[in-house]
């Protein structure tokens, strides 16, 4: 036991780690953006008719904390962001970014967190069959297919059914939200409707997730079935699917398991730019306007960081999952 | 059964086995990616892309930019070169003329309907004279129409022919992905290169930065490195910067790699006598470390080649990345989710299943080379 206590403590120190060095640069690079916060306020008030003078600006960065050395902010920042919760406040719109981000930030969560678990509902069963079924010709289809996931991104997957429901359907298949729940508060009634409606982002999302994850399994299954201990616990008399979910499906487990927090990232990858075309109301769209149009860095920032934090938990998660699904690490631990 | 099968080499095809033992680490390579067919194939679609994409100014019969414009065709449908009409068959290609009405008949709205005229095609036409990769000066492209415009793709809402544009983004493309690939390949190779070889805290603190860098979302980073970009830029600046930002931004995984390699290397008894012989780390890095897995490095190269390739689309297409006067294939997408070019301008879409070819081809070859330089894999 602490043994494990131990690996679980190296984990986290190293998550820990990853995201301090993560916080740092994208602190940078918001920092890195020509002319301050003050500056653009002020900048803002002089196109107003205001008569703006150097004192002003200095005045307005002692207020806002500008003047302060950069590692003190960035520390103010951090500990902001995972003590607090507290993102910031956005320059450009002077709120704080909580109240900017609103429910998106954990709609886009939930469209990702969605596309996880289709990706492996989906990948997991379908590259068993395919390993099983080597060389015949369903194998030979879901091979073309997963190869398409690779070369056909997620938004041109989307762009593509927009334009076939467009002709055939005449209806784009774009937006979270009925007209009517758009701008109400949560309810059952408005939930239904999410869901109604994100089931097709959170396919596309899926799709090239899905496509690697398929090439993955089958190519360890395929690895797997060859070994000399399924051929003995076939001669044991197992056959069908006790004999591959007892055997090589758990020695296939590892390598996916481990490949969790990777594809999270490839979906919050995809997320700006299906969101784009999508037309999806959530962080991702949100962070492409901050940095497309509106040049907020703060929310940027925030969001930006957010979403890796989310990744590396998950990192952090899987690792400890595995280390206790592994019997051969476990046997060290307990 | 595997194990029958260990100690029989299978001779590849056109090698002697006295070739086979003597031939060097490349022409064995070349050897098996030439056996496996898809991989073969691969690289002939991808070759003749990359022509295509060089070649572009001399294939395109238009400018790809405004200056080519054809003002009178706007958001026009492709027009197929025939042999035959109703009016009896030619042996020269031709389309037929257009002409642009508005009435009760068509509700009002400006229709395009086609003419019985037939505009021939014309092969090495003189045109306005241009320079092919802004050095050797021409006076003539592969085809034209006889007068008047020929669009096979089709134009867009300012009437510049698609097809046109397409060869233009192929190269465009392309070169983004080299450029990008190039850098980061430098910095992987030296950050890989120093983590593997020094070990210790060295290899610590760097392994930390790849797996920060691993963690982070590509593509939000990219696009706020992208936002950095003044508006004033000119098209080069941007193409350079893009370029630059993808290599920084995607060395992560080769350096791992490349780290993998040097350690399991840098104890071999080659390294140990070269360093006895009083080489410096750089002169063993270069001149011992790196040949002995050259291969496996341009096999990682060509792998990542695509992902460098979408993610410079990604970015143009929501119009961080790349603008319009030069083209590539997220450049020429911006728009296109309008819903009246869903419905009405559906040649918009041709590049698309173009790209796809191309990312398919570099899969396929990227596959084929590692399968080739891994030595094992012939044994199955």
């Amino acid at each position: 036991m602490p043994a494990f206590a131990r690996f679980v403590a190296a984990r986290f120190s190293a998550a820990m780690a990853t995201m301090i060095l993560v916080s740092l640069i994208v602190f940078t690079l918001m920092e890195l953006v020509p002319g301050n916060c003050a500056e653009r306020y002020i900048a803002y008030k002089a196109s107003q008719g205001f008569t703006i003078t150097d004192a002003d600006i200095r005045a307005e960065e002692v207020r806002m904390g500008l003047d302060r050395p950069f590692v003190i902010r960035w520390v103010d920042w951090v500990t902001g962001v995972f003590f607090r919760f507290d993102l910031g406040e956005s320059c450009l719109w002077r709120v704080s970014v909580n109240q900017l981000i609103g429910d998106k930030l954990l709609l886009s969560f939930g469209l990702a967190g969605g596309a996880l678990v289709l990706t492996y509902a989906l990948a997991v069963p379908i590259g068993m069959a395919s390993a099983s079924m080597r060389g015949g010709w369903l194998d030979g289809v879901i091979r073309i297919l997963s190869y398409l996931g690779l070369a056909l991104p997620n938004f041109l997957l989307a762009l593509i059914i927009m334009l076939f429901s467009t002709i055939w359907l005449g209806d784009t298949m774009t937006g979270l939200f009925s007209e009517e729940f758009r701008e109400a508060p949560w309810t059952w009634a408005r939930f239904a409707d999410l869901m109604s409606n994100a089931w097709m982002p959170i396919f596309i999302l899926a799709w090239s997730a899905m496509a690697i994850q398929i090439q993955t399994v089958r190519a360890m299954m395929s690895d797997e079935q060859d070994k000399l201990y399924v051929t003995a616990a076939r001669a044991r008399g197992l056959s069908g699917g006790t004999l591959l979910l007892r055997y090589p499906a758990r020695h296939a487990l590892g390598p996916v398991v481990n490949s969790v927090g990777f594809d999270l990232n490839r979906i919050f990858n995809d997320l700006p730019i299906v969101a784009a075309v999508l037309i999806l109301t959530e962080a991702g769209a949100l962070l492409l306007e901050a940095l497309a149009l509106s040049n907020d860095q703060q929310l940027a920032g925030a969001i930006i960081l957010s979403m890796t934090a989310l990744i590396v938990l998950l990192n952090f998660l899987t690792d400890i999952l595995l280390a206790v699904l592994d019997p051969r690490i476990r046997k060290g631990f307990f | 059964m595997a194990f029958l099968g260990m100690g029989k080499r299978v001779a590849l095809p056109e090698m002697t086995s006295e070739e086979y033992f003597t031939a060097g680490q490349g022409r064995l390579i070349w050897q098996r990616f030439k056996a496996n067919r898809t991989a073969r194939f691969a690289l002939y679609v991808l070759a003749f892309f990359v022509l295509c994409g060089i070649f572009a100014p001399f294939l395109s019969p238009y400018d790809p930019t405004a200056a080519g414009r054809n003002a009178d065709y706007t958001n026009g449908a492709p027009q197929v070169p025939k042999f035959c009409d109703v009016n009896g068959c030619s042996l020269r290609p031709f389309i037929h003329g257009t002409e642009r009405t508005r009435g009760p008949e068509t509700n009002f709205r400006w229709v395009t309907v086609q003419t019985e005229e037939r505009t021939y095609l014309t092969f090495l036409p003189r045109v306005a004279p241009y320079r092919l990769f802004g050095v050797i000066p021409m006076e003539r492209r592969l085809f034209g129409a006889e007068e008047g415009f020929v669009h096979l793709f089709g134009t867009d809402a300012q009437g510049k022919d698609i097809f046109s544009r397409t060869l233009h983004a192929v190269g465009v493309s392309l070169a983004v992905g080299t450029m990008g690939v190039l850098i980061s390949f430098v910095l992987a190779l030296i950050i890989g290169g120093v983590a593997g070889f020094f070990g210790g805290w060295i290899d610590t603190v760097l392994q930390a930065l790849m797996d920060t860098v691993k963690a982070v979302p590509t593509i939000p980073m990219f696009m706020a490195v992208a936002a950095f970009m003044p508006e004033s830029w000119t098209s080069e600046q941007r193409f350079f910067f893009i370029s630059l930002a993808l290599g920084f931004l995607g060395w992560g995984t080769l350096a791992r790699r490349i780290r993998t390699h040097v350690l399991a290397e840098r104890t071999a008894d080659y390294v140990l006598a070269a360093r006895m012989a009083g080489a410096r780390p750089f002169h063993v890095i270069r001149r011992h470390l790196l040949p002995s897995f050259t291969s496996y490095i341009i096999v990682d190269l060509v792998i990542s080649f695509p992902y460098m390739v979408l993610a410079e689309t990604s970015l143009s297409f929501i119009g961080l990345g790349l603008k319009d006067p030069v083209n590539s294939l997220g450049v020429m997408l911006q728009n296109t989710t309008r819903v009246d070019v869903l419905l009405n301008y559906h040649w918009y879409f041709i590049p698309v299943p173009i790209f796809v070819a191309i990312v398919l081809a570099f899969v396929f070859v990227g596959d084929g080379l590692r399968d080739a330089a891994d030595p094992y894999s012939e044994r199955r």
